[in-house]
């Protein structure tokens, strides 16, 4: 008896614990993951153009359930170096561009709707990085920029671009891999 | 032992006895029991949990599921690992809404051998698509090169309602083939629609009906 007690004991142990291992094991797979869409993505870390990585009406990408009428383009960044600027031109076709931190999901979405005369200007940088923008701006000319703060120091620019028409296609992986990523020097 | 030769009103003000080798060996087992136990379950069941679907914050709507969080800051960390795992980007709620469906109206699962319509409502979009997957997540292959209708280009009846037929055999109008056998799934994605905020009370009648045919053998 008083060895079922023990028994019992070390098997609620057990489950307590297993919860602890399950929570700790969820939250820990954005961060040891090595299918993850950024760390395929790390290579183009360095490019200054996105990336196409699934292109209308063609199967063969590694994305989950893609769209097969969208262009999707991606850069990867990483804000060590400096905040990064976005700039895509939008076009006839519908765009859409999302910032998404390493681990975190997405933290920015607008579509070509939001475009200023046909183009779409971002600055991703830290919190650190905007307070210092803050500091060194000329308060009468304050920047235009549209600034977004990312939870990271490391994500994803993602670029969709729809293709209605299968005619549309090279054209939509076009406006997808033209979209500009550049590290801002100022 | 001295112990032994107590009266037995004075035994239990003594320390415990201590531990045999047995009682240790014992102790030992339970002990590495309850490690195993923790590691295999909490790790076995993080795995199963972020392998498949969203398991938390779906919506169903009609036949039609959405998780109207995945594509927001406030998505949940079983969702993060999911996407983690399987590569998914997922669409900002910004850019639009994804909806799955993986059974008819009826509830039963999409198979490949029967035919089906779907149709004939799309909530308000600017641009919505329609993709047959094949079990896999990958869109279907099939011999007529189409996977999905645009918004754009699936032809319409003169009420603006639309109808899209799967099945193996050509039909005429908006038809996606059916790959040979398995289970399929359908995605309409919404591109920058007013529902992708209130994505949580979607109205089914507003989503296409998924009414199953024939089935073959």
């Amino acid at each position: 008896m008083r060895l079922l007690a023990r028994f019992v004991l070390a098997t609620v142990c057990g489950l307590v614990l297993a919860g602890l291992v399950h929570l700790s094991a969820v939250l820990a797979v954005p961060y040891l993951a090595e299918k993850d869409a950024f760390s395929r993505l790390r290579g183009t870390l360095s490019a200054d153009r996105s990336e196409i990585v699934a292109t209308p009406g063609d199967h063969g990408t590694w994305l989950p359930y893609p769209d097969p009428d969208v262009a999707l383009a991606t850069c990867a960044y990483t804000l060590d170096e400096g905040p990064v600027r976005v700039s895509a031109r939008t076009g006839p076709l519908f765009q859409s561009l999302s910032l998404h931190a390493r681990a975190g999901g997405v933290f920015f979405a607008i579509t070509d709707r939001a475009a200023v005369r046909g183009a779409l200007d971002l600055v991703v940088m830290t919190r650190r990085q905007l307070d210092e923008a803050l500091a060194s701006e000329d308060p009468d000319e304050p920047s235009r920029d549209v600034r977004i703060v990312s939870p990271g120091r490391e994500g994803l620019v993602v670029v969709r671009v729809l293709a209605a028409f299968a005619s549309q296609r090279e054209q939509a992986a076009e406006a997808a891999k033209s979209v500009s990523c550049t590290i801002d020097r100022e | 032992m001295y112990v032994d030769r107590l009266p037995d009103a004075l035994k239990g003000a003594l320390p415990a006895p201590r531990r045999t080798a047995a009682g240790q060996a014992v102790n030992a087992a339970l002990i590495i029991y309850a490690l195993c136990l923790a590691a295999g379950l909490g790790l076995s069941s993080a795995y199963w949990m972020t392998g498949g679907d969203y398991p938390f914050g779906a919506v169903r709507a009609g036949s039609w599921t959405v998780w109207p969080k995945a594509g927001s800051r406030d998505a949940d960390p079983y969702t993060r690992a999911v996407n983690a795992r399987t590569g998914g980007i997922p669409l900002g709620i910004g850019e639009g809404l994804v909806l799955r469906a993986a059974a008819d109206d009826a509830g039963r699962a999409l198979d490949a051998r029967c035919t089906y319509r779907i149709g004939t409502t799309a909530p308000q979009a600017r641009y919505w698509s329609l993709t047959l997957y094949d079990g896999a997540g990958r869109p279907v292959d099939t011999a007529l090169k189409r996977s999905s209708f645009s918004s754009a280009e699936v032809l319409r009846g003169q009420d603006g309602g639309f109808t899209v037929a799967l099945s193996r055999e050509a039909e005429s109008g908006n038809w996606l083939m059916m790959p040979e056998s398995g289970e399929v799934s359908l995605v309409l994605r919404l591109y920058d629609t007013p529902a992708a905020s209130a994505a949580a009370a979607l109205d089914p009648r507003s989503l296409p009906s998924i009414v199953r045919g024939e089935c073959g053998p």
